[in-house]
């Protein structure tokens, strides 16, 4: 027992005799560690990101609509009132309120926006503002005059490709024409639809969202209006959007709402359902950052071998001369072992505080990578410019224990080599 | 005079006979056509060129049905194309088939008196009422003070710039009213096209039949 | 002098061969690996600019002026005149880049059958010149593609299909406002379905002959709104777009666009994926300077009284200088080719056979507004690799400069003494 604790003292004072090449050696590991903890960091963020905005620029984690709206995308197919009744009871039940971030009941539809200079088919979304806030990205990307609210009852909101196509400005008048919606009951060939309606909208806000098919199309006007638009006496809508605190509550979520509206005439959808395009270039991107952490690890790795084997190597004389003086191998190879686990420990908090910080700066801050990009311009992924590092504490704990194992594995072989170390051959060093 | 003014183009019904002349870089082209008119409802027939003859429009309410002889099809246009150009010319086929309801839709002031282009008119500056589904700013009109018929009409957005502009003249006296029978419109942005119609035959408040404005009528 | 300075600088990294090895090993293994990602974006960033242009927008679009972005009806190649369409494919043809050009006339209507209609994009080409710019014909999924022996034929996109409940042989309407402002209207056939996987063609694009659409359009055979350009190599369309400006520049005068004009989108995605792969470079030569620093030091100072022997013998700071950077620069040398010849089989792989990455991505993956499939395969990308080889050179002299300085200041007198 004794000579264990010498062994460990004489290690860790081992450490100290060569303080620079100690140092070099932890700046290495904990250099390693730190850039897996960034580039995972920042890789896992983006992804989240891209979950989220995505999300959130379409239908929510979740979302109700009548059945088969998924496929045909008519603006006749409109929620049972019962179910949407029965929908937002569940949502704002007790037991769903933790996990939901927000509801939105939407009328969606199809018009024409009018302008004294041109005019352009638009999607129309009918809001309740305060609610979509929680849910929409739209209400943050607002670049002129402002979002929808409950006193500007006869405002719209148009993304900026339409603004400019349409000539108009926040304040602007456009009318939006449109279609009304068939009653359902009516047979199509003996009762005409409803009479085109029109109304009179003023431009309240422009926003701008990187999607040149959202910011050239979608508009946002009060819920009441288009459902007076579109001839709804029953204050219908098309769908429910719902977004989640987090991505992974989602089929829970779907599965309770289907289970409560079982019988309606209505979809539940996750959003992999809803939007197909999103959930595989969320797949394509997974794909992506597995192969770049991959590649991140392997070359850490390859440092951290590096740096390990040659600091044992360089140390073969040393190891002679206590072989020489009657240090038997085992004891040898304790001691060995012993000095690494202390040299990993200290880099692993050297890289831990390296790390952490740059991760917590660009987790807060993020990292801007506007100066890859030719400016105005996103790429279709759906992802600010702005990049938020997210870095899970599964994440950290496997970043760590990956490194430790590394490092002290890689220091077994060394250390049974040391221990068979030939004295002749060791001394021959000098 | 503000009532002359709104009254100027409405009837309760009305049957013209017309010819629409088109001059934009295509070339010069002209086209016959035959319009009905009953409170809401508009029948439009083209009776020449050749190949477009038979072409109608039915406008209900608000909905527009076309006729194509071509095909021998009838298609309910959305609201997408109304706002297109009627054949080509400056006018929108919502231009052809609206009904101009200036006292409903707009206030009417006064806001010149005087010469305009040499000629001594009365200018009234039509304002869109609040709620009014109309993307105009506002629209001018100046009224001859020797006729008291329109001379001009100007469109404008609500920045105050010019979008459009009609000149009325060649005023005849048909059917016991005096009207314009040539106006001609132009856009602002477009100074070398320009759209004109001239009246063969207009006469107002003559009985139709309502079954003119049906879907069968329109393949006649 | 200086080629014994190499010789000697290379004698002495293998004065000890195991850490020599290590160091070179990490390295060797550092490089193959930035080649294969290297190698696999390059493949993925083609195979995206390839599906991009293939479908239908191909590679290099020639307009008039001004027709661009509007697209108006009236706007076709040399006014309302037209141009002599055989005389402007033959010039640009004359280009041995070009593999082949073929006209095409655009416009917008409505589609319908039986009481359903939907806004469509139309789209004319020629049935035996399309095929050998793009590639819509071998999405054909029911019936078949455009054909001569079937002028009034159309084809669609599938979501269009089924939105209004139409099939090969079904007869349709098209709707639209012509060149002279009528209504042109005509009956057409279906004769092909299509599916691209993107949602605006499958939903809105109707394909039909270039003739039919000129008739329906009231256009002269002498009017066209665009010539579409496919090259050997697209890596060329850019250079190949401003020569082509330049020599078709008169009559008539025209407009060449190359596709990171015509879809922005996808050109910035190209962009950030390279970025990608420059973050991957300075991961690798971040962990190259501690592997050749870490070196290149021990090496130093174990050889103290060596050197401090040399510069008593005479040699000069710089020389030694000289000497410590010629060693790391040898290493790094050495290392760079040991890694490309580890390097190279594997990109051999992923060359022929790729990466099939079907788990993670299912089937198709739609990206920058163009559909990917999961099988990556691998393409040359010589300018990264020198790069990345150039920066490790750079990377390996820096880090050396450290320690070389450190031994250029040793006191003859200290060192010689030191055990």
């Amino acid at each position: 027992m004794t000579s264990l604790l010498l062994l460990a003292k004489i290690s860790w004072r081992n450490l100290w005799r060569n303080p620079r090449g100690t140092l070099l050696t932890a700046l290495a590991l904990g250099l390693g560690l730190a850039l897996l903890l960034i580039s995972l960091g920042l890789l896992d963020g983006g992804h989240e990101q891209m979950v989220a905005d995505g999300v959130r620029l379409g239908t929510g984690h979740v979302v109700i609509q009548s059945k088969g709206f998924q496929d045909t995308g008519s603006q006749e197919l409109l929620l049972p009132v019962s179910a949407v009744s029965a929908a937002e009871d569940m949502l704002l039940s007790a037991a769903m309120q933790p996990l939901v971030r927000g509801v939105s009941p939407r009328l969606v539809a199809t018009g024409l926006l009018s302008s004294a200079a041109n005019n352009d088919g638009v999607r129309i979304i009918g809001v309740i503002p305060r609610q979509e806030r929680t849910v929409s990205l739209i209400p943050q990307r607002i670049v002129a005059g402002s979002y929808l609210n409950d006193d500007k009852p006869s405002g719209v909101v148009i993304g900026s490709e339409l603004a400019r196509k349409l000539e108009v400005k926040e304040g602007s008048k456009v009318v939006l024409m449109t279609q009304p919606v068939r009653q359902p009951g009516t047979e199509a060939k003996t009762q005409p639809e409803g009479e085109m309606q029109s109304t009179l909208l003023r431009v309240t806000g422009i926003f701008t969202t990187g999607l040149r098919a959202v910011d050239a199309n979608v508009i946002h006007l009060p819920l009441p209006v288009a459902q007076t638009l579109l001839g709804l006496p029953n204050h219908q809508v098309t769908q429910i959007a719902v977004v989640l605190g987090r991505e992974g509550d989602s089929l829970a979520v779907a599965t309770a709402l289907r289970k409560r509206l079982i019988g309606a005439p209505v979809e539940v959808l996750t959003w992999r359902q809803s939007m197909p395009m999103l959930a595989q270039i969320l797949r394509l991107d997974h794909a992506f950052n597995y192969i770049m952490n991959g590649v991140v690890l392997a070359m850490v790795g390859l440092g951290i071998l590096n740096t390990i084997l040659m600091r044992v190597l360089e140390r073969r004389y040393e190891f002679g001369v206590c072989k020489a003086l009657g240090l038997r191998p085992i004891q040898l190879a304790i001691m060995i072992v012993g000095e690494s686990l202390a040299l990993t420990t200290i880099s692993l908090a050297l890289g831990l505080l390296l790390g952490l910080s740059v991760q917590h700066h660009f987790a807060t801050s993020g990292l801007d990578l506007r100066w890859i990009f030719k400016p105005g311009l996103n790429p279709a992924l759906v992802f600010d410019p702005i990049l938020y590092s997210r870095l899970s504490l599964e994440r950290i704990v496997w970043s760590v224990g990956i490194v430790f194992v590394m490092a002290t594995v890689l220091s077994f072989y060394p250390a049974l080599k040391a221990a068979r170390t030939d004295l002749p051959g060791a001394l021959k060093v000098l | 005079m503000v009532d002359r003014v709104a009254h100027l183009f409405s009837s309760k019904s009305s049957i013209a006979t017309l010819t629409m002349q088109v001059s934009d870089e295509n070339g010069p082209r002209s086209l016959s056509m035959k319009i009905w008119s009953l409170g809401d409802k508009v029948l439009v027939r083209i009776n020449s060129p050749q190949d477009q003859a038979g072409t109608a429009i039915l406008k209900i309410g608000r909905d527009i049905w076309y006729y194509l002889p071509k095909t021998n099809r009838t298609v309910k246009l959305p609201a997408s194309m109304t706002m297109t150009s009627w054949m080509g010319s400056a006018f929108t086929i919502d231009d052809l088939v609206k009904q101009s309801f200036l006292t409903r839709d707009y206030s009417i002031t006064t806001s010149f008196e005087g010469k305009r282009r040499e000629v001594a008119v009365y200018e009234y500056t039509l304002t869109p009422k609040p709620d009014a589904a109309v993307v105009w700013g506002k629209l001018v009109l100046q009224v001859r003070q020797a006729n008291l018929m329109p001379a001009w009409q100007g469109y404008y957005d609500e920045d105050g710039k010019l979008v459009r502009e009609m000149t009325f003249s060649d005023y005849k006296n048909t059917d016991g009213r005096l009207v314009p029978t040539r106006l001609v419109m132009r856009a602002a942005d477009k100074p070398n096209e320009q759209t004109t119609v001239v009246y063969q035959d207009l006469r107002f408040d003559v009985p139709i039949s309502a079954d003119t404005f049906s879907l069968p009528n329109l393949k006649q | 002098m200086s080629l014994l300075l190499l010789q000697l600088a290379w004698r002495n990294l293998w004065r000890n061969p195991r850490r020599t090895l290590i160091t070179m090993a990490a390295i060797a293994l550092g490089y193959a690996m930035l080649m294969f990602v290297a190698c696999l974006m390059a493949g993925l960033r083609w195979q995206m600019i390839e599906n991009g242009t293939r479908l239908v927008l191909s590679q290099i679009q020639v307009h008039a002026p001004g027709y661009y972005p509007s697209r108006s009806l009236q706007k076709t190649i040399g006014g309302w005149k037209g141009t002599d369409v055989g005389g402007l494919l033959a010039a640009i043809a004359a280009d041995p880049r070009i593999e082949a050009a073929a006209p095409r006339v655009y416009g917008y209507g409505l589609v319908n059958s039986g009481h359903r209609s939907a806004g469509v994009e139309l789209m004319g080409v020629v049935s035996d010149q399309e095929p050998k710019i793009t590639a819509l014909h071998t999405r054909i999924i029911k019936g078949h593609y455009l054909s001569d022996r079937t002028p009034t034929g159309v084809v669609v996109g599938d979501k269009l299909a089924s939105t209004i409940g139409i099939q090969p042989g079904s007869q349709i309407v098209l709707l639209t406002q012509a060149a002279d402002g009528s209504m042109g209207n005509d009956l057409y056939t279906v004769v092909g379905v299509f599916h691209t996987g993107l949602d605006a063609l499958d939903r809105s694009l109707v394909l039909m002959s270039l003739s039919s659409l000129q008739k329906l359009l009231n256009l002269t055979p002498a009017r066209i709104h665009e010539v579409g350009i496919k090259l050997h190599d697209i890596a060329d369309a850019t250079v190949v777009a401003a020569a082509l400006q330049l020599r078709l520049a008169r009559i008539p005068p025209v407009r060449v666009m190359a596709w990171p004009e015509l879809v922005p989108e996808l050109a910035n995605y190209i962009q950030f994926n390279r970025s990608i792969t420059f973050v991957l470079f300075f991961i690798f030569f971040l962990l190259a300077v501690i592997g050749i620093m870490n070196t290149m030091l021990m090496a130093v100072f174990e050889r103290t009284r060596e050197l401090g022997m040399l510069m008593a013998l005479g040699m000069r700071p710089f020389q030694v200088i000289g000497l410590i950077l010629a060693e790391a620069a040898a290493l790094a040398a050495a290392s760079l080719i040991l890694g490309a010849a580890i390097g190279a089989p594997l990109l051999w792989y992923l060359q022929v056979h790729g990466l099939d990455l079907g788990g993670a991505t299912g089937e198709m993956v739609s990206l920058a507004g163009v559909v990917v499939g999961h099988l990556w395969y691998g393409r040359q990308d010589f300018p990264a690799y020198y790069e990345a080889a150039l920066g490790l050179a750079a990377t390996a002299l820096l880090s050396a400069f450290y320690p070389a300085w450190r031994a250029a200041h040793f006191r003859p007198t200290e060192a010689i003494r030191k055990v």
